[in-house]
């Protein structure tokens, strides 16, 4: 067993992409163009993650995470740098890697639509050649984390989104890999199902030392599971580090929360260096009367937002 | 044992296509019109002909062929290029790729599970139906054995040709329009809609040496006991020359797909 779960270093991804012209008479050139431009994707990127660790992979739209993924798990080859993922190279050797490592993809799912669930499970109990003693205490544990009895004799194609995004991380981590990505796990769910399928991640995280690698864009899922935070923008690593050691970046920062009026909330994100809080309050108490008052640390979301947004450094 | 991938992949393969009893049902009443279809065209012919066999066939023997052919294209057919294009546009080849053995094994076992039931749903059926009707025109005795054997290698053939075509999906995006033409030509060239008996001599003569007639024509011509099938020495050039497109093919669209997928893996899909 390799020492770090995941290794990158210098990693950096060009995509070839043909420069597409206007119109019609654009489309048909086009059909004959060798005109490409090269994109980077990624640019230098150096990663380590440590065995049993869960990282939150943030970034705004199109920054380059699933790009990042993708070559971790060997679908995409690095232009240069490189990568190892459980000791291995994983574009070389897709096949080997594939049995360690577990993949959720947003809204795909890799279970088989019509059938119940229980047999999309014995099948990839079987696809993975997972024994069958471990097979069932896998699914004991998923007993004891979560209620699967409703949904394991359901077929696939009738459960919720909820209930099916359950099912595939169940169905990622079922033949116990080193390495699970889950792309966007949360996306479209209510809250409830949110915090069942955050403390399901947690609790197996804990129980089998799994290493999680998140994408999300919901800071409650970051908030709740993740100690580690790496953010990238444009291809570029702009952020490794715990999510306290973030915070502390804008501890000058300040939420001043107010509600003027009947039942309105308005929030203002203040950094206390440059501002001082109760200048607004009375300010605003010339115009308005005030309520309610609250003044709260900045919210991870609020971070995050003034990072994409470019304020950090 | 990789063994039990595979069976458990066929075993889920059965399942599915179980939960699609009312498709597999609509599928056995659109064969019943397309015969009755045949039937009266061909009717046509042979009474315009004026003769009682027409290029060496009876009006019988073609019904015959032409049942069992379409009966045998139900349980052979495939929908690689279809799903792969889909999977393509939605993303979750990625899920595919991803699982721990071949792609190619991958899409192969998972589809042979639709196989053995399509066997049992319309080309047994079919057969017997044939075979009391005709009073005997399928011959059983060992021909039955070289028919299955000879299946099994229609089914490679027919893979690979489904495989190298789904891989061209990776290029293009867009399938539809190929896999039309990829239908029509193995349906034509393969003699699942008109006898290979019926083609000019020129056209008959390039078809003889083409992959295609070893999905339908050979496996037919084996189980009718037809052209020569009815001794070993009639009958090991057939089987010979399918075993070599099946090789042959196999190696073309396991490179082909190989190089494709190296070439996504460099340039993003």
């Amino acid at each position: 067993m390799a020492e770090h779960a995941i290794e990158m270093k210098d990693i950096c991804k060009d995509f070839k992409v043909l420069n597409r012209h206007e119109g019609l008479k654009g489309s048909i050139r086009d059909l004959f163009s060798r005109d490409y431009k090269t994109v980077s994707a990624v640019k230098d990127i150096s990663l380590t993650v440590e065995r049993g660790e869960i990282i939150g992979y943030l970034g705004p739209n199109g920054a380059g995470k699933s790009t990042t993924i993708k070559m971790m798990t060997g679908v995409l080859e690095p232009t240069s740098g490189s990568i190892t993922v459980n000791g291995r190279i994983p574009y070389k050797d897709r096949k080997a890697n594939s049995e360690n490592i577990g993949v959720v993809f947003g809204q795909r799912s890799q279970l088989w639509w019509s059938l119940p669930l229980i047999e999309s499970f014995k099948l990839l109990r079987d696809i993975y050649m997972v024994p069958q003693k471990d097979y069932e205490d896998m699914i004991e544990l998923y007993r004891s984390l979560v209620d699967i009895e409703p949904i394991l004799h359901k077929p696939v194609r009738q459960m919720s989104l909820g209930q099916r995004t359950l099912s595939d991380i169940l169905a990622a981590f079922l033949h116990d890999p080193a390495i699970v990505f889950l792309d966007e796990p949360t996306i479209g769910l209510d809250v409830s199902m949110k915090s069942k399928i955050r403390s399901l991640i947690s609790g197996l995280n804990s129980e089998k030392n799994t290493t999680v690698i998140l994408t999300t864009h919901d800071m409650g899922d970051v908030d709740a599971l993740c100690k580690r935070i790496v953010i990238i923008d444009k291809g570029m690593k702009i952020y490794d580090n715990d999510i306290e050691h973030l915070k502390s970046y804008f501890g000058s920062y300040r939420t001043l929360k107010m509600r003027i009026g009947t039942d309105e909330w308005e929030e203002i994100v203040i950094d206390e260096k440059t501002t001082d809080i109760m200048d607004i309050i009375m300010k605003k108490q010339k115009e308005k009367k005030i309520r309610d008052i609250k003044i709260e640390e900045i919210s991870t979301e609020e971070v995050i937002k003034k990072i994409y947004e470019g304020d950090a450094k | 044992m990789t063994i039990r991938r595979y069976l458990a992949l066929t075993r889920a393969g059965i399942m599915e296509s179980l939960q699609f009893r009312l498709g597999t049902f609509v599928t056995l009443l659109g064969n019943l019109l397309y015969i009755i279809l045949v039937y009266f065209l061909w009717k046509a012919i042979y009474a315009s002909a004026g003769t009682e066999s027409v290029n060496g066939m009876t009006f019988n023997d073609t019904m015959i062929y032409l049942i069992l052919a379409t009966a045998l294209f139900n349980f052979l057919e495939m929908f690689v290029v279809w799903d792969m294009s889909r999977s393509i546009q939605s993303g979750k080849i990625i899920l595919d790729l991803l699982k721990p053995m071949g792609f190619r094994g991958y899409t192969f076992w998972s589809y042979s599970g639709s196989h053995v039931i399509m066997f049992f749903l319309t080309f047994l059926p079919t057969s017997v139906v044939v075979f009391i009707i005709t009073k005997g025109a399928i011959p059983l005795g060992l021909n039955i054995i070289w028919f299955v054997i000879s299946t099994v290698l229609a089914l490679i053939v027919n893979f690979n040709i489904e495989m190298l075509v789904a891989t061209l999906c990776l290029y293009t995006e867009s399938t539809w329009g190929i896999n039309i033409v990829k239908e029509t030509i193995v349906l034509l060239l393969s003699g699942a809609s008109i006898p290979l008996a019926f083609f000019p001599e020129t056209l008959s003569k390039a078809v003889s040496f083409m992959p295609f007639r070893a999905v339908y024509d050979i496996p037919l011509n084996i189980l009718l006991q037809k052209n020569g099938t009815e001794c070993m020495s009639g009958l090991l050039p057939y089987l010979g020359f399918q075993a070599l497109w099946a090789v042959g093919l196999t190696v073309l669209s396991m490179v082909f797909w190989n190089i494709s997928v190296r070439k996504i893996t460099v340039n993003g899909g």
